[in-house]
């Protein structure tokens, strides 16, 4: 027999036919003995009833336009985002176009900031800087312009280009040189002067070119010839807007490099050599029949403030057969003239000037 | 208890299925249909589970908006209908809690509440008829009623609310509310008891 306690649970159920038919046999024997319990379910009945009185309230007027109304509010905003963030049509190339516009700015910034260091640092280093994009101390600008040819091209093409406006006073002032026939040649020969310079370090590591300083040192009347020569370079870059002249120019110099490193090795003795003459234009078209009569190697020529320079890599047996022929053309000046240097090579520097 | 009255659910499933489908494609105004259809009986499960009618005005309000706002997360293998009301019982129990930690006592905004809408169709035969102390009475005990409900623990209240006064089945109980059918029927029990006590108390014999 279940107590009140037990039963009271099932009372409000009861009614509704929720029950196990032996949740409800319990009940019912319960109900026929429990007075209380039947008073609480007729309670529960009562209560019910009065439940049921309760009617539903009415919305107040207008309830479903003030919802309405706060739905087209948001159908507004909603519309206007889903335009242009969801249909994939619109958002893809909204997001490549802000892709755009982010690189853009981004290499605008970093080029204005190179723009910046550019009028800051000094000419030579630049473009050095920015072909290597390593740090590198301001003594040694040709070290790397030794650097492995395709460096050179890099380096050359920034040469060209960026030290147009630095050159361009050099050029006014000291351009006289004609730029016409001799220019390939020019080209060609300041990059196998370059290129004796590269030799020396293309094989050896980036890293190990400050080493190469005291070589250099060596050919102080290298030094600034090969500076000039550069210019001369980045002079007629510009002049010349000439890629594909300085691509054939570093593709000549590529295969020397290798040859030029053996020689330039060996190539410690120097000549200096000045030679004066009415027209520098048929002289330097002379001296280089000399020359090459005479065996010289890795010619070059360099027009610069008025005067031609030539040098080249001579057997040093050949220097005084030279010498004389030079005589012919007019009056020689022998600056550093070496011992003999026996089987060797020497490095012959000739300077053509107007009398 | 036989007095589920089944025909207070007038909507069927199907009917709203095309407009909800029609405001998932952006149409704005088939959301008024829907509107129109369930507002009465939302606004009577939040009055009733509130006990303040302009509170339930609010709340339901609150409760269309949001279910604007994500019409298109419906999934029609649903009903609509126990969709919507969920949310509006999730937004009332929401507000009976930010209620509570204001307030400790339910009673104080239990007032005789707007004007007359009590919810007391013997209220309204009471005043057709215009016998005023009728009419009070039966104002009273509508508001008696609606104390003792809104005294309830929440559980209770609103498997009683859903039951007892908006009629809805034990199916549907248990998916709006998301509670299994044997807690649903314990959970009504208990409230029809605690109910049935406290009318007994405050009306005195019922």
């Amino acid at each position: 027999m279940k107590n009140c306690k037990d039963i009271e649970n099932s009372l409000p159920l009861y009614s509704e036919g929720l029950l196990s038919e032996a949740e409800k046999k319990a009940v019912e024997e319960h109900l026929a003995e429990c007075a209380d319990c039947s008073k609480a379910l007729a309670d529960l009945k009562k209560a019910a009833a009065i439940t049921q009185e309760l009617s539903e309230v009415e919305p107040p007027p207008w309830f479903r336009e003030k919802i309405m109304a706060r739905v087209r509010e948001e159908a507004e905003k909603k519309s206007f985002a889903q335009k242009w963030f969801y249909p994939p049509r619109i958002k893809i190339p909204v997001q490549v176009m802000a892709t755009i516009v982010i690189a853009v700015l981004a290499v605008y910034i970093y080029r204005s900031g190179d723009e910046q260091m550019k009028a800051v640092l000094p000419g030579a280093l630049q473009p050095v800087m920015e072909a290597k994009q390593e740090p590198m101390p301001a003594v040694i600008p040709k070290a790397k312009e030794a650097a492995p040819a395709p460096v050179v091209e890099k380096k050359a093409a920034i040469i060209g280009v960026a030290k147009k406006d630095q050159i361009s006073e050099e050029v006014s002032s000291g351009g006289s040189t004609p730029k016409t026939g001799m220019q390939k040649n020019k080209l060609a020969g300041a990059s196998d002067k370059s290129l004796t310079l590269k030799s020396n370090f293309a094989a050896e590591k980036e890293e190990k070119k400050y080493t190469d300083l005291p070589e250099k040192q060596e050919a102080p009347q290298r030094y600034p010839a090969r500076q000039e020569s550069i210019r001369e370079r980045g002079v007629e870059d510009s002049s010349l807007s000439g890629a594909a002249k300085k691509s054939k120019l570093f593709k000549a110099a590529a295969p020397v490099a290798p040859r030029s490193m053996a020689a330039s090795v060996n190539a410690q003795l120097q000549a200096g050599i000045s030679v004066y003459v009415a027209d520098i234009n048929s002289a330097v078209f002379e001296v280089e029949k000399i020359l090459t009569k005479h065996e010289a190697r890795k010619v070059t020529k360099q027009l610069i403030d008025g005067k031609a320079i030539l040098q080249a890599e001579l057997p040093a047996k050949n220097l005084k057969d030279v010498l004389s022929q030079l005589r012919s053309l007019g009056r020689v000046e022998e600056k550093n003239m070496p011992a003999d240097g026996g089987e060797r090579d020497i490095n012959v520097v000739i300077e053509i000037l107007n009398n | 208890m036989s007095n589920i009255i089944d025909n207070k659910r007038v909507t069927t499933e199907d009917d709203d299925l095309q407009y909800v489908v029609l405001c998932q494609k952006g149409d704005t105004e088939a959301f008024t249909e829907l509107v129109e259809r369930h507002q009465k009986k939302m606004l009577n499960i939040a009055y009733r589970m509130l006990g303040d009618y302009d509170e339930a005005c609010d709340v339901v309000q609150e409760a269309f908006l949001a279910a604007y706002k994500s019409i298109k997360k419906f999934k029609a293998e649903a009903k609509f209908f126990t969709w919507l009301y969920r949310i509006v019982v999730n937004f009332t129990k929401n507000r009976l809690k930010q209620r509570q930690s204001l307030t400790r006592h339910e009673s104080a905004s239990m007032d005789e509440s707007a004007d007359g809408q009590n919810g007391c169709a013997a209220c309204l035969s009471a005043a057709s008829t215009g016998n005023p102390a009728e009419l009070l009475e039966q104002r009273e005990r509508a508001a008696h009623v609606q104390k003792c409900i809104t005294a309830l623990d929440v559980e209770y209240r609103e498997v009683l609310v859903m039951r007892d006064i908006q009629g809805f089945s034990y199916e549907e109980i248990r998916d709006i509310l998301q509670i299994p059918d044997g807690t649903v029927k314990s959970r009504l029990s208990r409230a029809r008891n605690a109910l049935k006590d406290c009318l007994i108390k405050v009306i005195g014999d019922l």
